[in-house]
């Protein structure tokens, strides 16, 4: 079999070098290549970079689910969880974005956030569904290359990186100062406590705390913080105070604070502030606190300082300007070699106090006390208040005192030059007036005074007093019948010489003057009731006196006297009723117009007008004591006020009283707390799995 | 017997017959005709780029391949948490929960058939560019014609992700969407494919050298 040739064809030689004809499609390779490459690159540096966080325990971590999140934002994914080497810690390797992790320093906190249930609330539910989640907080730094980081067994109260100022509170006692425990600013919640720890030399416990950023602008050296945990109640005068800040504070304690006064300085960090018990305290305090930069000194009082204690006021002017520190005795060697035991108080004064700049250091504040030293100004011992014996120190100015300089004691302590006080004797003073209130004899004096009336009145009502004029008209009627008749002018010589005994009774009348003597006791009566009216501590003498007026007025020889001039006119009607008498001579006259003269005097030097002067002056000295016993209503008043405001004191306990809305607003708290709780229980029961498995 | 084995398996081809058939419509022209005579094609006896696509477009989905295996294929997201599955992942877990039927197609699907293509087009393109064995021949074309008609199946696995994405969408319950891997995938499947479309079964008979008694 033969095969015709086949003809020359014009085709090309498939096992051509790739490379000579080249293929436009091997663009797609190299492409795939390239993106390929793309994506891997890509990948790899979107991977992140390992960080190691070492807990405690890893609870509910799974590796490859568990995220780590900054600002609730994930940035990362756990990795791989390992125990360290030694076995005490677990160290979880979280990979996180590459940005984020140059920006951790060293001191970056990572906690691990689950549900928690707490007084504060319940927090981390969100993580109840999704599993535990890893938070972290920093202060981003850059270029950091730490990559292994301790974890917190719990939430830090206060995250780093945060918005707001940091202080510190000092207290004596932190045991109502839980970590965490909410911060207060006028009822809102605006920061938190740290751990409470013990200040290094062991005398306080100072609780580190901070206040979110917007309300940290508040804070100022005017600032003052105060306990609000639990609650107080208060027995006053004014009824039961109690006063519960809120519910949560009060199981877990907190802290409130608020601006005593404006124009404080900014504070900073290392800030520290007192805690005072209670509001009141803390906003008194700006009264009763001395500054940090309070200068010390030392007065010598010579007499008793019994009633100063440490922490009493110094005051300049009744303002405070600085406290007592202690009181201690020291011995002093006089010249002469006599030892005397002095006593030392130790004060301190603060320099803003006085007016002078918060920096002012000590040279310029004991060069401004040298100077007002100079110009008169000494310490002095007074009193606190009437009623309590607590002594405090005054500053006061006198320029009359001897020229004294401040000295420096042994301790290189300054000495403020001191003043006896005249304290002591105030105080008993004061203490006598009391006593001497309490010891009048009130009811005596009434009825001396009454008893004092009815003699007065007595004498009044006497028939003899009535009489005396009567008896006078009577004579003077006598006398004139006497004086018209004719033979009035042949007076007896017998009658010249009954005149004369007349005139010499009459003389004898006046030169006894016992009119004038009434006057007199009466008017002692009346200044008696002045001064009674006036020196209340004088009760005692004015009593005496009032007796011995009354002795007086008993004594008042008025009915002797009224007699006397009965018998008198008796007489002198007995004379007038002789025939003699009517043969009376010329100058009988002149004796009649003595006799109307002495009567006329008698009438008009006013026994009646004094007699009612007496009784008008025994009416206001009655009237005075009457005063000052109606002052003793007014007392009484004022116990049965004492005793009412005990009534309402008791009473506030009563179904409208504020205790009882305070009580029963607190019972109704609780009792929604309790219901809270309940719910929760609840729910818990429900699902417990839920809670403890944190999924 | 034998020889008609062998006829069968060294039959003249049009190319030693000096004839060139059109691949479109099919029919046969003379040497010297660069165009179909019925429908203007371009007639070529070989196609002389075909080695350089098949193995360009095979390197691509090689390429592709790797990620769409590395990188997840679906991420699930049910109540806030995401897990990432990536093919071989999710053959092992499905194997794990018991559902070996499906394991088995998703495996055989997106790991037996890629693979097998990968080799399959390699052995094929080598072993064109080589003096090979006549009676391999035709085993070669079977393997070919295999290889182009099961390729497409491989995007099963493609389709199974686009289905479930765009029906999986439940907001934070639950949602499903493709991964980096899903892409990769549907293009390797293309590219091997493309490579497969390129290469010219013709090269097979041109291989057997042996000449015809």
């Amino acid at each position: 079999m033969t095969l015709p040739d086949p003809p020359q064809m014009q085709m090309d030689d498939p096992r051509r070098s790739p490379f000579r004809n080249m293929s436009v499609v091997w663009l797609v390779p190299v492409l795939a290549l390239l993106v390929s490459f793309g994506v891997a690159w890509k990948s790899y540096s979107d991977r992140g970079m390992l960080i190691s966080i070492t807990f405690g325990a890893a609870a509910g971590i799974i590796p490859g689910e568990t995220t780590i999140r900054y600002r609730d934002v994930v940035i990362g994914t756990v990795e791989d969880v390992r125990f360290a080497p030694d076995f005490q810690t677990v160290i979880v390797d979280t990979r996180i974005d590459r940005a984020v992790a140059q920006t951790l320093p060293a001191a970056s906190q990572f906690w691990i956030v689950r549900p928690e249930v707490s007084t504060r609330g319940i927090s981390g539910l969100s993580t109840v569904l999704s599993g535990v989640y890893i938070e972290g907080a920093w202060e981003p730094v850059t270029g950091s290359t730490t990559r292994a980081f301790a974890g917190l067994d719990k939430p830090p109260v206060v995250q780093p990186g945060r918005e707001g100022q940091r202080i510190s509170l000092r207290s004596t006692d932190a045991s109502l100062l839980p970590e965490g425990a909410p911060v207060f600013f006028r009822g809102v919640e605006v920061g938190r406590l740290d751990t409470a720890q013990v200040s290094p030399g062991g005398e306080s416990a100072v609780v580190d705390a901070f206040i979110n950023a917007p309300y940290d602008r508040y804070l100022t050296t005017a600032t003052r913080f105060w306990d609000t945990s639990g609650f107080t109640v208060k027995l006053g005068p004014s009824g039961l105070d109690l006063n519960v800040a809120s519910l949560g504070s009060l199981l877990t304690g907190g802290v409130a604070f608020d601006n005593a006064f404006t124009g404080g300085l900014p504070v900073t960090d290392t800030t520290v502030f007192n805690l005072f018990v209670d509001e009141a305290s803390a906003r008194q305090s700006i009264f009763t606190q001395i500054g940090a930069n309070a200068v010390p000194a030392v007065i010598v009082f010579a007499g008793s300082v019994n009633g100063l204690n440490a922490g009493a006021p110094v005051d300049y002017r009744g303002l405070r300007v600085g406290q007592v520190t202690g009181i201690s005795a020291f011995i002093e060697t006089s010249p002469l070699g006599a030892r005397n035991v002095r006593l030392r108080t130790a004060i301190e004064i603060d320099p803003q106090a006085l007016g002078l700049d918060i920096q002012t250091g000590q040279a310029e504040v004991m060069a401004f006390l040298r100077e007002a030293v100079s110009r008169g100004l000494r310490a002095r011992l007074s009193t606190n208040s009437i009623f309590s014996a607590a002594l405090k120190i005054e500053l006061v100015e006198l320029p009359d005192e001897p020229a004294a300089v401040i000295e420096t004691g042994a301790d290189n302590l300054p000495i403020l030059p001191s003043v006896a006080s005249d304290l002591p004797n105030f105080t008993a003073t004061a203490e006598g007036v009391l006593e001497r209130i309490n010891a009048l004899p009130v009811e005596e004096v009434m009825q001396q005074a009454i008893s004092l009336m009815a003699a007065i009145e007595a004498v009044a009502a006497d028939e003899g007093t009535r009489a005396v004029p009567e008896a006078l008209v009577k004579l003077l009627e006598d006398s004139r019948a006497l004086l018209n008749k004719d033979d009035t002018q042949a007076l007896p010589t017998e009658l010249r010489g009954a005149v004369a005994e007349l005139r010499k009774v009459v003389a004898d009348l006046q030169e006894r003057g016992a009119v004038d003597r009434l006057a007199s006791v009466l008017e002692s009566a009346d200044k008696i009731a002045a001064d009674l009216a006036t020196a209340t501590q004088e009760f005692p003498a004015l009593v005496s006196d009032l007796r011995d007026l009354a002795a007086k007025a008993k004594a008042l020889r008025a009915e002797e006297l009224i007699d006397q001039t009965s018998r008198l006119l008796a007489s002198a009607d007995a004379v007038i009723a002789t025939d003699a008498a009517r043969a009376l001579p010329q100058d009988l006259s002149n004796a009649l117009a003595e006799v109307q003269g002495a009567l006329k005097e008698l009438r008009d030097g006013g026994a009646v007008a004094n007699a009612n002067a007496a009784l008008a002056s025994a009416r206001g000295a009655a009237d005075a004591v009457a005063s000052a016993a109606g002052d003793l209503p007014k007392l009484t008043t004022e116990l049965e006020g004492l005793v009412q405001r005990a009534n309402s004191l008791i009473a506030s306990y009563s179904a409208k009283s504020p205790f009882n809305d305070e009580a029963v607003d607190l019972l109704r708290n609780l009792q929604t707390a309790a219901k809270a709780v309940t719910q929760l229980a609840r729910t818990i029961e429900r699902n417990p799995n839920s809670l403890l498995l944190g999924r | 017997m034998a020889n008609a084995r062998s006829a069968q398996t060294h039959p003249l081809t049009a190319r030693q017959a000096g004839l060139v058939a059109c691949r479109r419509c099919g029919r046969v022209h003379g040497p010297a005709v660069a165009t179909c005579l019925r429908c203007g094609a371009r007639l070529s006896s070989r196609d002389a780029t075909s080695l350089q696509r098949v193995w360009a477009w095979l390197l691509a989905g090689l390429v592709a391949y790797v990620p769409a295996n590395v990188y997840p294929m679906l991420e699930t997201t049910t109540l806030g948490k995401t897990s990432d599955n990536t093919l071989l992942g999710g053959v092992v877990e499905l194997f794990v929960h018991g559902s070996y039927g499906v394991a088995a197609i998703v495996f055989f699907a997106s790991i037996i058939i890629p693979i097998g293509k990968f080799v399959a087009i390699s052995y094929l393109a080598l072993a064109v560019s080589r003096v090979g064995s006549g009676a391999a021949a035709h085993t070669r074309h079977r393997t070919f014609q295999i290889v182009e008609f099961i390729g497409r199946w491989s995007m099963i696995d493609v389709f199974v992700v686009a289905i479930l994405s765009s029906l999986i969408q439940l907001g934070s319950a639950a949602s499903v969407k493709p991964g980096v891997a899903a892409l990769s995938f549907a293009l390797s499947v293309a590219f091997t494919m493309l490579s497969a479309m390129s290469f010219d079964p013709r090269l097979i008979w041109d291989a057997d050298k042996d000449p015809v008694t």
